[in-house]
């Protein structure tokens, strides 16, 4: 039998070819038709796009929120591949900590703007550490011990904590919504740019997400701790052979990511002047929608996806209709899985052999 | 230099119908090309090694023939169907089998069981029929079980530990496990992946002897990835080498293992 | 019969047969017969009675999990959504929702007058199997190429899209036409009391056979958990979960299996729903959340994923604890000890308690697949001090 001379390409049927374009394709469709359709539907009514541009830019203050939550639940994700549910709950405790800390500093819409920043910092800085430390207590004990075990337990752990801390701020501070001082005159608008008023609360959450997130991606890529985190998500085994100590190292990565998450937690009592024990509930399942849209374990990832998240979300009030806006973020999700299985920024493993 | 018996064996293997034949196949990763157009069959009824330093793209190469990967270029052809594009399990059913590198059994099964899964594609009992335990399914589970038994003990696993959880098996043991796995969907062409990786010299040699007693016993064809040579001269009745992808040289076993680009890429290059 | 025991089995004493009959065996005749009796036992009416008909179909519900989680290995978080499909299907067909239809199939003559769609309980059972069968498939198809833990997210996505639009339909479905299929928060109600056949009318005064029915169906779905374990399925469903890669090498046909998988739970899901419809005498949105999924999910692991018996116990600890010891506690318990504050509150923080004291003990589940108990034989060996060369894999 002689073996042709000539490379032979794999035919692919044409489902095939037409799944490839989809997919390369489809992608960039789907990010874009929502900011597309409606620009267009504003041209036409309002003839300029300021109305799209606000819809974008409170949904990127929005988004940094979710981005900074988000970013916790990949973190511990991407080290012991734990999905964290009582994240959102945590970041929910670190908005009752800064609300309360506002009585206790004595913060109120009196307060002098220089007076006002340091007592903000300062909040900033106590509910950060907070949340940083309760999230490492937790890890200790509830996640540490069941290190060996099936790996659905922690899961279970998780939620039993996530219902403890609801069950604390339900004691804390009662079921229903708090309002917190408009310190900062959230809604007042500082600036316009291109037409698009920008508000305190914006510059606020401008002003506190972007060096956090400068701050995380560099400390992670640049830190001798950074390495041994990513050393240690790759391969634990590994990095306890080099010398890791791993069980410190992912004590670490808990910090990091309760101290996001209590920053997220100041900017949204501030923002949103309202704090609400279930509040950590529904972000939670944003942060974690966000966390795996971008490629679970890629904190840039994280960051995408809370941003895009934020965007859709407001959109989809704004125009659509708030009772459907969870199905249409959830939409998002499953579509932008199945054209890119592994994420924005995930990687693709590649199994056999 | 070969004899002139051992040229009369090639001329036979190489007019003779072959079970698996390659055509240009080809696989790229991103920038890196891990197989580049190898073009290979394997005769009929034959034991065939592939041999090449580490990383020259072998498994890669097993993983194409058995669906695992798709291939960029090139096509796969199995007992004369093209089976270029076919699902891993679609592979498994027409009749190739495989074992890994890294010993992948079912941990949490018994051996017994492993073989069992192993026959999934020769057996039919419906969802239906294993609810309401109809007659044909419980002949099929009783026979099933029975060739399980029969294959283990086939394989050299001591009855004893048929039913041990597969983890919990010696290491040559488990090797065996797989081997009896891949041996219970009655295949056509048996794929090896370094089956004698961790055993010492006795061990190497009954596996060799084991792997002519499947040829004779059961007509199959064998494809293994060795990196041990005395089981390769020994047992192989063609060599393949690859290296950095490539196929750099083919032939009976003494003819290759002097030939200089094979010593070349095993030990650099000389002087 | 292909089951399998570790060779090493740990260390309980009591003996492992009695005669030629397995303990374990023995166990489960006089459990079911302590089940069957219970209800004679105690009032028509009885408040335990009611609670254990609860919990009988939560077994059911665990159960049809347990296939998708526990023995295909796909983390399915999204479980509320057969609950939801299965319900509905109640409602739709076993009451007086759609008013400008009359039909009537096998129900009792006080219903033949209503207007609406009225067909009897045992004929709905396998219409809503269908709905949530073919459900299942549709909604895991989007997983087959997503990794463990993103499957979890999909799955969770889709039980929220799926409450959603329970919430939003009454007019129209994702805005298209006025149709009112679920009325929304308000939904359906009342739904009609199942009616079996030879047995006195079931009311909402006597639980008794409610209970017997629940108990029956829980039965069957066990039966039929054991039978799929143990076949060529059960073990194409554990192959995938043990290691998908040398599965569909083995010539398992992964597409088809897990689609399977989801398609089977999801139908005992929908049953469960079903029966829970017509139990609680309506169906509406606020009863579709995911905390009902992650219940559900507590059950088996906390049960012993994987372990028929397992998520059976799973099941009925969960349910009883939620139903009745955390009630009678946070009742009984602050007066005993002379403390005068209402621990009602306390209710779901205590249960997180529970869940994390529960899982930190015995991670392992109450009754673990025998499977398990060989990997975790070398982590109880040395403590889990040293690394295991066993992969615990779920």
């Amino acid at each position: 039998m002689e073996s042709a001379s000539i490379p032979v390409r794999p035919t692919r049927s044409r489902g095939e070819v037409v799944r490839e374009y989809i997919s390369r394709f489809g992608l960039i469709a789907l990010l874009l038709i929502l900011p597309v359709l409606y620009g267009i539907q504003d041209l036409q009514d309002d003839g300029d796009l300021s109305r799209l541009a606000t819809n974008m830019k409170d949904g990127l203050s929005n988004g940094a929120i979710w981005a900074l939550i988000a970013v916790g639940y990949t973190l511990v994700y991407g080290i012991i591949e734990l999905i964290n549910f009582a994240h959102g709950d945590l970041f929910m405790i670190g908005s009752f900590v800064a609300y309360s800390l506002m009585g206790t500093v004595g913060l109120t819409v009196a307060t002098g703007s220089l007076g006002l920043v340091f007592g903000l910092l300062l909040i900033l800085l106590i509910s950060m550490v907070a949340c940083g430390s309760l999230n490492v207590m937790i890890e200790k004990v509830g996640y540490r011990p069941l290190r060996n075990a099936p790996k659905l337990a922690p899961l279970i752990t998780a939620v039993g904590f996530s219902f403890i801390l609801q069950n604390v701020g339900l004691l804390w501070l009662g079921g229903s919504h708090r309002g917190v001082p408009d310190l900062i005159e959230s809604q007042t608008r500082y600036t316009t740019i291109l037409g698009v008023p920008v508000t305190h609360g914006d510059i606020l959450a401008l002003v506190v997400t972007v060096p956090l997130f400068f701050f995380l991606v560099n400390f992670i890529a640049r830190s001798r701790i950074g390495r041994a985190m990513r050393a240690t998500a790759q391969d634990p085994q590994a990095a306890r052979l080099m010398g890791i100590n791993v069980d410190t190292t992912i004590s670490f990565t808990f910090l990091l990511g309760g101290l996001m998450a209590g920053a997220a937690g100041l900017i949204y009592a501030l923002y949103q002047t309202d704090v609400w024990f279930f509040a950590g509930f529904t972000a939670g399942l944003i942060a974690f929608t966000a966390a795996v849209m971008g490629g679970i374990g890629n904190i840039k990832g994280a960051i995408l996806g809370g941003l895009i998240i934020g965007c859709v979300q407001q959109i989809s009030d704004n125009r659509i209709g708030t009772e459907w806006t969870p199905a249409i973020v959830f939409g998002y999700l499953v579509l932008i899985l199945v054209f890119r299985p592994q994420g924005l920024l995930g990687e693709q493993t590649r199994e056999a052999g | 230099m070969s004899t002139p018996e051992a040229q009369a064996e090639q001329d036979r293997l190489n007019s003779g119908p072959a079970i698996l034949e390659t055509q240009y196949l080809t696989k790229i990763f991103g920038g890196l090309t891990a197989v580049d157009g190898v073009s290979f069959r394997v005769p009929a009824r034959s034991i065939v090694s592939i041999i090449g330093p580490n990383g020259a793209g072998k498994t890669t190469f097993f993983n194409m023939l058995t669906g695992l990967y798709r291939p960029s270029l090139g096509s796969v052809i199995f007992d004369g169907k093209n089976v270029t594009t076919r699902r891993p399990d679609q592979i498994t059913a027409l009749g190739v089998a495989r074992t890994f590198q890294n010993i992948r059994l079912f941990g949490t099964m018994s051996a017994v069981e492993n073989v069992l899964v192993g026959q999934h594609a020769r057996l039919k009992a419906t969802v239906f029929g294993s609810i309401f335990r109809t007659p044909r399914v419980r002949h099929e589970e009783r026979d099933g079980e029975k060739k399980s038994r029969e294959l283990l003990s086939y394989v050299g696993v001591n009855a004893r530990r048929h039913d041990d959880a597969a983890s919990f098996l010696s290491y040559g043991d488990q090797r065996r496990v797989e081997i009896a796995r891949a041996l219970a969907s009655d295949p056509k062409l048996l794929l090896l992946d370094e089956p004698t990786a961790g055993m010492n010299p006795q061990e190497s040699e009954q596996l060799t002897q084991f792997m002519r007693k499947l040829r004779d016993e059961l007509n199959l064809s064998i494809l293994l990835i060795e990196h041990d040579m005395k089981v390769v001269m020994g047992v192989s009745e063609q060599v393949t080498v690859l290296d950095h992808g490539e196929k750099i040289a083919e032939g009976e076993p003494q003819a290759v293992r002097h030939d200089p680009r094979v010593v070349e890429a095993y030990l650099g290059k000389q002087g | 019969m292909s089951t399998t025991t570790a060779s090493k089995p740990r260390g309980i004493k009591l003996p492992r047969a009695v005669g030629k009959v397995p303990l374990s065996r023995i166990i489960a005749v006089v459990a079911v017969t302590i089940a069957i009796l219970l209800p004679l036992f105690y009032d028509s009416g009885s408040a335990f009675i009611e609670d254990s008909t609860t919990a009988l179909i939560y077994v059911v519900m665990a159960l049809g999990l347990n296939i998708v989680v526990g023995f295909a290995g796909l983390l399915d978080l999204g479980y509320v959504a057969f609950f939801a499909i299965g319900a509905y299907t109640m409602g739709w067909f076993g009451s007086s929702f759609f008013t400008s239809q009359d039909i009537h199939i096998g129900v009792a003559e006080f219903l033949q007058a209503q207007p609406g769609i009225h067909l009897n309980w045992l004929l709905i059972l396998p219409i809503a199997a269908i709905f949530t069968a073919f459900a299942g498939a549709v909604l895991g198809f989007p997983t087959l190429r997503l990794r463990g833990d993103y499957i979890a997210i999909v799955t969770l996505a889709f039980g929220e899209i799926i409450g959603r639009i329970a919430i939003n339909s009454d007019e129209g479905v994702f805005g298209i036409g006025d149709f009112n299929l679920t009325n929304g928060r308000s939904g359906i109600n009342p739904v009609d009391k199942i009616d079996l056949p030879f047995v006195e009318r079931f009311t909402s005064l006597n639980f008794r056979p409610w209970y017997w029915t629940a108990l029956g169906l829980a039965l069957v779905v066990v039966f039929v958990n054991f039978r799929l374990r143990d076949s060529r399925i059960g073990r194409a469903w554990i192959a995938i979960r043990e290691d998908e890669v040398a599965a569909v090498s083995m010539g398992i046909p992964t597409v088809r299996v897990k689609l399977l998988a989801y398609a089977m739970g999801a139908a005992f899901g929908g049953m469960a729903g079903t029966f829970l419809g017509s139990w609680f005498g309506t169906v509406n949105a606020d009863q579709f959340e995911f905390s009902f999924s992650i219940f559900v999910l507590a059950m088996i692991i906390l049960g012993g994923l994987g372990s028929i018996w397992g998520v059976v116990v799973g099941a009925l600890a969960l349910s009883f604890i939620n139903t009745r010891l955390i009630p009678d506690v946070l009742n009984t318990v602050p007066s005993k000890i002379g403390l005068d504050f209402d621990l009602t509150e306390l209710g779901f923080g205590i249960f997180g308690f529970l869940l994390v004291i529960m899982m930190v003990l015995r991670p392992q589940g109450l009754i673990p697949e025998k499977r398990h108990q060989a990997e975790f034989a070398d982590v109880l060996e040395d403590g889990g001090e040293h690394e295991t060369i066993v992969e615990t894999r779920v």
